[in-house]
């Protein structure tokens, strides 16, 4: 389901897009597999996260990727907490 | 500079170089889009060792390349002149380490300017081949120049004055002991162990590493002063 969000990028060099759940989804999903959780679960973590930032997004027209990122982590260290580690270190590696 | 010190030497700078974390960074976030991406275990493997096999071949080609200017410019002994300016850019680079080395925020983001992490970033997500790898950790190496030059430099003064055979030696050690955190990191993802969990230990001890690489310099810098400055000083008293 994509609401009508625009999602203003990081540090606001990029062009802001809409909302996309596909991608939050894969991006949840990816943090799960790096972390080497079965299938069935991150399916199940991923979309719990995506519903919750979807309720989140209601009478939201415009949020920053960072908000919406720190959003999804909260709700994804409910259900793995290391996977919302992960999530949330992402760009704070380098 | 004795054959004992001059290993010392490059011991001790290659110990300054492991502690600092670029390619260490870089490697971690190969292996977790890697992970990801749902790649089979062989292909992580291959795009770990392609990237710690390009860190190193850089590394030891760095070394050898400054000693070898190092060498065609002042034969197998540098003059003193040199040796007190490796030592200045040692306490320089020490105190830059102390104050810039990570930022003062949540994670392990380094002093590296924001548009080429968020490049490097981009390129480690968009390696699918070996060949990238390899030129991923030659550039993580490249990334980190303005600090891995004062312990390289330090070594490639110490390597000049070693004898034929053993200069080779020291290369190997040096690139063997730098790579040490990298290697290790690799074995740890080889081996099955969480990113998060050797992510969490990079961050809970992210300022120890910083100090023991400013303080590293610092004592590398006094022990070069002390023997090649102030010692031959004490001899012509």
């Amino acid at each position: 389901m994509n609401l009508a969000v625009d999602i203003v990028k990081r540090g606001n060099k990029r062009r802001s897009e809409a909302f996309d759940c596909a991608k939050l989804r894969r991006s949840i999903m990816a943090t799960c597999h790096s972390l080497k959780t079965p299938e069935g679960q991150s399916h199940m973590i991923a979309d719990a996260v995506c519903s919750h930032v979807i309720d989140w997004l209601e009478n939201r027209p415009e949020v920053t990727s960072d908000d919406l990122r720190l959003v999804a982590a909260r709700h994804l260290k409910i259900h793995h907490p290391e996977a919302a580690y992960i999530y949330e270190q992402h760009h704070m590696i380098i | 500079m004795d054959l004992i010190s001059s290993l010392a030497v490059i011991t001790l700078a290659a110990l300054i170089h492991a502690s600092f974390q670029l390619s260490v960074s870089v490697l971690l976030l190969l292996s977790g889009h890697s992970l990801g991406s749902r790649h089979s275990h062989l292909r992580l493997m291959r795009l770990t060792t392609s990237f710690v096999i390009g860190a190193g071949t850089m590394t030891a080609l760095l070394l050898t390349f400054v000693s070898f200017v190092l060498q065609n410019l002042f034969g197998s002994d540098a003059p003193q002149i040199v040796w007190a300016m490796a030592c200045g850019i040692m306490f320089g680079v020490a105190v830059s380490v102390w104050l810039f080395y990570y930022r003062h925020e949540k994670g392990t983001t380094t002093w590296l300017p924001r548009n080429i992490a968020d490049y490097l970033s981009h390129r480690t997500k968009a390696t699918k081949l070996s060949g990238e790898a390899f030129g991923l950790g030659l550039t993580s190496v490249i990334g980190e120049l303005l600090f891995i030059l004062a312990p390289i430099g330090a070594s490639a003064l110490a390597l000049i004055q070693l004898p034929g055979a053993w200069k080779l030696v020291g290369v190997a050690i040096y690139v063997i002991i730098s790579m040490l955190s990298l290697i290790l990191v690799w074995v740890l993802i080889g081996g099955g162990r969480k990113i998060a969990d050797v992510q969490r230990w990079r961050e809970t001890n992210k300022n120890f590493l910083q100090f023991s690489a400013g303080a590293g310099l610092l004592i590398l810098g006094i022990f070069m002063y002390t023997t090649q400055i102030a010692g031959l000083n004490l001899v012509i008293k």
